[in-house]
């Protein structure tokens, strides 16, 4: 097999490099082991959220030009400026919408979507049924505002975020009230609601009927608030409709909250990229592994996967983005730690004791998610000999110097990068 | 200030402590226990939950083994869903001396422990996980024992007797009227409030921290506090008690315990004043895992979960501070007798294999004081959740009940958990999905068995011993803290965030491999999506 | 009660993924899942047996929890092992029946046309339910009088003139309910210069593991690497399959579940397509014939499991007037025995009838799909005509016609 351009992970920074390396008419692949972190994620688009001292980022793409100046070696450093950053996040945007949500953003300001536990993140891109300019309208009214749950829902409890909803001036003079809702006997008689995860409550807005009853029952237990907020839960591939009809049946503004895993907020945009990518004729490999690669020249060549055994994949350029440890692009060992595939060279520290801080929730976050593999300026990276190779490119979670939670920027980098690294590809591929 | 009275206060709610409230509540006494911390928060509930067989004792020490022994026999009669009879293996490593063997032979036929000398086949049939190329093996009948289990069970039943259970309650110090100690003065952790019990015998049961209660009380009790470490691995790679037949170093055991097995366990002395500060050191793990793998095979290949430490409360009894006068045997000092301080008791040493025995004699030695003519019956008498003598079928409540469910909380209860289980799907429903605990179990621990955060519940129940430690369960307990009216919603929120600050302690030393993979994946959700380690000071509208 | 070979459940993070792809799980309120069906609870299996829950019956092998899962936790291979190994040993003549589909077709052909009229009756249909707990809603694979395999003799010769050759693992459908597809393959291999070679061999053992007899895959697995190893070292000919369960058990279910070390010949077993596909890539393409048809295409879970889809699509793709629309990978709910079984049939047909819909929805001249027990199950529960992609090629190559 043959292609333009191999991505080897199918997470976010890897469909949106795929997604752009097919827009611009390369034959892509890419084999990914296993779902994306986007099933757990709150499927928002962070670009920066928290500066030094954890200062909260009003607007992220004027920040960039001091975070760059102070961050050197970060991954939003090797992404071809600020402006690219921008351009890159707009090109997402705009993709996703043709197959997927219309997600909502504050002009080039970031603005606060509410977590499970009631405190405000800030972001920069979110779905509409997160947040939308008729919430911020009606919100800044101080409106009556219901927490709902569904009855034995073990993955959403209304008051715990109601409790911190209250300590945000925002919401401070608002009418909060908490409640839960009913699922239809139906469905409950034959499976135990405590028993339902978010894929199991999001089905039941599968039918017509189904959405009915829950938005009566949302009507009866929200009391006359102006706006709902419900776990998230609204479907998968219909969610617009259907938190229209909810809007429209309950009379009320309703608001999805991200909680725990499965995230149907986040496979809203796993599946809005693979179908526009599909649909770009872009080719996915999914449930294998790449087992190794064969270099030639300073190049890699091609790889091999385990499911087609000794059938060498070849390609002009390729793309490593696999993530961090959960996705299994750095293996740990007990005294030692690695990048997965091709054993690129790898930022980070020994002994193992350095990798974390004392505390879990310590202020500073904890090193080892900074650590990740070495690049040079246009995110290619380095063989164990030193050799740099150059039709390889990384992006996301396996580049090394940046600290996806603590600066709320993993989407952005994993975005940003692989846009980057696309365009590069491409121009690449154009040279010959 | 407020001010109780009883005939007996027992300070300490480990093993020992929660031994001795129920022998004195079964022998009629009213009695109060308090803990500073929580129920088998110290040593009891950090070691590796070996029910010995006395074997380990046999050759240096025969005088333990055959108290072990005969412990052992009572307590898989009285407390069978606390232990576990998996039998024992002591097996000679390819590099050891087969001499030690023969002696260990000799020391069990003395002290009357049923051994078996088998062939390496045979145990490589009862352990195929068993390194291969063992020289010797020989079975005792070695078993497991979950302390937090004992201790909760001892407390149930006290409870159910009349005593008065206080946990998150320190002793301050002993209240004393000229000769005699005639109280404590105790504060209230959780709310900080001090307050008065008057007691006409103090018990003190508070192992190593024994010596601290006895200063209060203006005697001396030389300690030398021993760290042991341990850790545990994901999942039972052994079935069976897994011993070294050789004199005791570090990492010669592994025990199953539940779904997981440890592996134990080092030896360091360590300074008094250190014994709240338990870091386990990097080089005690490597150690315990080298030590673990020579036994099987495949702990190499097994994550491993977290890693702890506990202290031992060695004793001297003639105070010289060289230490050369230490045991391991159960120390009974009548500080009457012994320092001419009237109404205080302290039970210290031993083990808790050993537990009920020290009771027992802390006990006996208060009623001969009090002239209270009761004898004690905690050999006789099973502890709740125990009392069917024969293990009885799980019962089977509801279809869409899963066998495995039903099966961990009767292993984890035993009978008790008729009062788990309702009508009410909400009682079945899984809370934490790896140790198989469900909201009716939640429910139970609280309302009986002196639950009073997510860190005691832990102890309780396993949620969040499991693998993902606490990664799914942790923010639905917050939760149900919070429905069922346990916390407010703040004091949840905080109880959440202390819990993965505890189970941090221990994962902490062993991040690599999937157990790094999990902690990443914990703190994206916590951190990353619920934003749990800090609320954002500065409140901007949305 | 340990079995170390498959550990797997130790690296689950517990992040609940398969769960969302269960399809089984989606239809059926009882099963409780693939991650507390296989990770979860196989840790409390290994502390007590008997904690094996019944549940664990209705996981129907689809692998797809497999590729969902983003730690390599091999969960379906874990809940058919689990299976075996903990419950009790326990003699289902049903399951028995099912699983051996080599003695049953063995038994049937000698009397096809007996065994079809009888497996058709009512009366027998619902016996096979009330006696066997078979259900009396499935409509049962027809029987061919004789096999592949005799008709193969009489082609030998022919076959061994070609200087190029493969060799053809067929498998019991080609042998018992499709000679059809068989005597297609050879023909479409000889149409493009490759001789077919047959070997002795048994079933695959996909059935087998389904049925929790891993002993009885075990032997079959040993006999039938055995006889490939013999033969490839002999003539160093590549092993094709026209079934994407055989395939995958053969490369991927052996050495995974079996633990039957097929490393030696893992690269010379191809599924038919891949097979295919490289040698069009080789050159020169063959002159192919337009088929004007509209076709939906369903790919099946276990050629999704190994990435053998898009060998598939691409030989396709060569061909001339073909339409091809992709139905969105969804389970057909069959799953092989799986489907048969009274406890099951409604859970598959509940799996299934999203696919349905969507071929509903295409209208399509014709649908075609890799495995023989999707087929049975598209043509029982959609009015459309199934077929193996080999039978369009070999319709494009002009040597079958509809």
């Amino acid at each position: 097999m043959k292609f333009d351009c191999i991505v080897v992970g199918g997470g976010v920074a890897g469909l949106t490099c795929a997604l752009k390396c097919a827009e611009e008419g390369l034959r892509t692949a890419v084999v990914s082991s296993g779902m994306n972190a986007l099933h757990f994620s709150s499927g928002s688009i962070d670009v920066l959220g928290f500066g030094g001292d954890k200062k909260i980022v009003y607007d992220p793409f004027d920040d960039l030009h001091e975070f760059i100046k102070e961050h050197p070696g970060h991954p939003y450093s090797k992404c071809g400026g600020v402006e690219s950053i921008e351009n890159a996040i707009r090109f997402f945007r705009e993709k996703i919408r043709e197959n997927g949500p219309d997600l909502f953003y504050n002009g080039r300001r970031n603005h606060f979507s509410v977590t499970a536990l009631g405190t405000l993140k800030p972001t920069y891109l979110s779905q509409k049924s997160v947040f939308n300019e008729k919430l911020k309208e009606v919100f800044s009214r101080k409106p009556k505002i219901a927490l709902l749950t569904f009855e034995g829902f073990r993955d959403f409890y209304p008051a715990l975020a109601a409790a911190n909803h209250k300590r945000t001036p925002m919401i401070r003079d608002c009418e909060l009230v908490t409640g839960s809702v009913a699922l239809p006997e139906s469905v409950t008689t034959r499976k135990n609601p405590h028993e339902f995860r978010s894929i199991d409550i999001c089905r039941l807005f599968d039918s017509e009927r189904g959405i009915e009853t829950i938005a009566g029952r949302i009507r009866d237990a929200a009391a006359g608030a102006e706006i709902v907020g419900i776990p998230a839960i609204l479907g998968i591939l219909h969610y617009d409709r259907i938190h229209h009809r909810l809007e429209e049946l309950t009379g009320a503004l309703i608001y999805e909250i991200p909680t725990l895993p499965p995230s149907i907020l986040g496979m809203r945009l796993d599946n809005a990229l693979k179908e526009k990518y599909a649909e770009l004729g872009g080719l996915l490999i999914a449930g294998d592994e790449v087992a190794g690669g064969e270099f030639e020249g300073g190049r890699l060549a091609s790889i091999r996967t385990r499911n087609y055994g000794s059938e060498e994949i070849k390609a002009d350029c390729f793309v490593l983005a696999t993530g961090s440890y959960f996705s299994r692009g750095i293996t740990s060992k007990f005294d030692d730690m690695k990048e997965t595939v091709f054993n690129f060279q790898l930022e980070y520290e020994l002994p193992r004791n350095k990798w974390r801080r004392s505390g879990f929730f310590d202020p500073k976050s904890h090193p080892f998610l900074e650590y990740g593999v070495k690049t040079n300026d246009l995110l290619n990276p380095f063989t164990q000999s030193g050799t740099c190779v150059e039709n390889v490119f990384c992006a996301g979670a396996i580049l090394a110097h940046y600290n996806p939670v603590r600066e709320g920027s993993g989407s952005g980098v994993a975005i940003s990068a692989a846009v980057a690294a696309a365009s590069r590809i491409a121009s690449h591929c154009r040279r010959g | 200030m407020k001010r109780m009275e009883t005939d007996v206060v027992v300070v300490g709610g480990g093993a020992t402590g929660t031994g001795v409230i129920r022998d004195c509540a079964l022998r009629g006494m009213a009695c109060v226990m308090i803990e500073k911390n929580d129920l088998a928060s110290g040593t009891t509930g950090r070691n590796h939950g070996l029910l010995h067989s006395g074997a380990r004792y046999a050759v240096n020490d025969p005088e333990s083994a055959a108290e072990c022994i005969s412990e052992n026999r009572i307590l898989k009669r009285i407390a069978r869903h606390c232990v576990e009879d998996t039998g024992g293996l002591f097996v000679t490593l390819p590099d050891d001396d087969t001499e030690y063997h023969k002696r260990l032979v000799k020391g069990c036929r003395a002290v009357g422990i049923d051994y078996e000398e088998i062939d390496v086949s045979a145990a490589l049939k009862i352990e195929p996980n068993l390194n291969s190329g063992v020289l010797t093996a020989m079975k005792v009948p070695d078993g497991t024992i979950d302390p937090f289990r004992l201790a909760a069970s001892n407390v149930l039943d006290a409870k159910e007797h009349g005593a008065e259970i206080r946990t998150h309650t320190e002793m301050v110090r002993c209240i004393i009227s000229g000769d005699r100690v005639v109280g404590v003065l105790c504060r209230d952790n959780l709310n900080g409030e001090l307050f008065e019990i008057y007691s006409k015998i103090v018990i003190n049961a508070s192992g190593v921290w024994g010596r601290r209660i006895c200063e209060t009380a203006g005697v001396p009790l030389t300690m030398y506090p021993s760290k042991g470490s341990l850790v545990i691995i994901d999942y039972r790679v052994n079935n069976v008690v897994i011993n070294c037949c050789r004199k005791p170093f570090d990492g010669d055991i592994i025990v199953p315990g539940d779904t997981v097995s440890l592996i134990g366990t080092t030896s360091k002395k360590i300074d008094y004043d250190r014994i709240e500060e338990l870091d386990v050191d990097d080089d005690e793990i490597e150690v315990l895992l080298a030590g673990g793998e020579k036994l099987i095979p495949n702990v190499s290949r097994t994550r491993v979960l977290r890693a702890y430490s506990g202290v031992r409360p060695l004793v001297s009894r003639s105070g010289d501070v060289d230490g050369r006068d230490i045991t391991r045997g159960i120390v009974l000092i009548d500080h009457e007798a012994e320092n001419g301080v009237k109404g205080f008791i302290t039970v210290t040493g031993g083990k808790l294999m050993t537990y009920r025995l020290m009771a027992e004699w802390a006990v006996d030695l208060a009623c001969e004081k009090l002239r209270v003519d009761v004898p004690c019956t905690t050999h006789e008498r099973p502890l709740p959740g125990s009392e069917t003598p024969s293990n009885r079928p799980v019962p089977h409540y509801f279809d869409g009940i899963s066998k495995s469910v039903l099966g961990s909380a009767h292993y984890r209860h035993g009978e008790r958990m008729d009062h788990i289980f309702s009508k009410d799907k909400k009682s079945y429903g899984l809370v934490c999905e790896c140790e198989m605990v469900t909201a009716g179990e939640v429910e139970y621990a609280l309302k009986n068995l002196c639950v009073k955060d997510m860190i005691d519940l832990r102890r309780r129940t396993r949620l969040g011993m499991g693998p993902c430690q606490g990664e799914l369960c942790s923010y639905r307990t917050a939760g149900l803290f919070n429905d069922l009216g346990a916390a407010d919603e703040q004091t949840a929120i905080r109880m959440l965030k202390d819990f993965f600050e505890e189970r941090w302690k221990g994962v902490k030393p062993v991040l690599w491999g999937d157990t790094l993979r999990e902690i990443e994946f914990t703190y994206w959700i916590y951190q990353g999506l619920f934003g749990l380690g800090g609320v954002p000071d500065e409140d901007e509208p949305i | 009660m340990i079995n170390l070979e498959n550990i797997s459940f130790d690296h689950c993070i517990k992040c609940t993924v398969c769960t969302i792809y269960c399809p089984v799980a989606r239809v059926n309120p009882i099963y409780p899942g693939p991650k507390q069906s296989g990770p979860d609870t196989e840790r409390l299996r290994i502390k007590n047996p008997d904690l094996l829950d019944e549940s664990l019956k209705y996981c129907s092998n689809c692998k797809r929890c497999e590729i969902a899962c983003p730690s390599d936790v091999r969960i379906a291979d874990i809940i058919q092992t689990a299976k075996w190994k903990y419950s009790p040993k326990r003699f289902k003549i049903r399951d028995f029946l099912l699983s051996h589909t080599d003695l049953m077709g063995t038994l049937s052909t000698s009397a096809a046309p007996v065994v079809n009229r009888i497996t058709g009756l009512s009366l027998t249909k619902s016996a096979m339910e009330a006696f066997l707990n078979i259900s009396s809603k499935r409509r049962f694979p027809a029987y061919e009088p004789g096999t592949f395999r005799r008709w193969y003799g009489r082609m030998k010769s022919e076959q061994e003139a070609f200087s190029e050759k493969v060799i053809y693992y067929h498998g019991c459908y080609v042998n018992y309910n499709d000679h059809e597809l068989g005597k297609t393959v050879v023909r479409t291999l000889n149409k493009l210069g490759v001789g077919v070679t047959l070997i002795p061999e048994k079933c695959c053992g996909v059935p087998l593991i389904a049925n929790a007899d891993l002993p009885g895959a075990r032997k079959n697995a040993r006999y039938n690497i055995q006889s490939i190893e013999t033969a490839v070292e002999k003539t160093h000919c590549s092993v094709v399959s026209t079934s994407s369960s055989c395939t995958f058990a053969l490369k991927h279910e052996y050495p995974g579940l079996l633990e039957i070390d097929n490393s030696a010949v893992f690269n010379k077993i191809h599924y038919i397509t891949a097979y295919l596909s490289r040698l069009f890539a080789q050159g020169p393409v063959p002159e192919l014939q337009p088929v004007n048809l509209t076709a939906a295409y369903h790919a099946p879970c276990h050629l999704e499991r190994m990435g053998g889809v898009i060998h598939t699509l691409d030989l396709l793709s060569n061909i001339p007037g073909l339409k091809i629309v992709l139905m969105h990978s969804e389970c057909c709910g069959i799953s092989g025995t799986y489907g048969f079984k009274k406890e099951c049939y409604d859970i598959a047909q509940d799996v299934g009838e999203e696919l349905f819909k969507r071929i509903a929805d295409a209208a399509p001249d014709i649908v075609i799909t890799d495995c023989e027990t999707c087929k049975w199950q598209i043509e029982m529960s959609t009015p459309f005509r199934t077929v193996h992609p080999i039978m369009i090629l070999a319709q494009s190559l002009g040597v079958y016609t509809f």
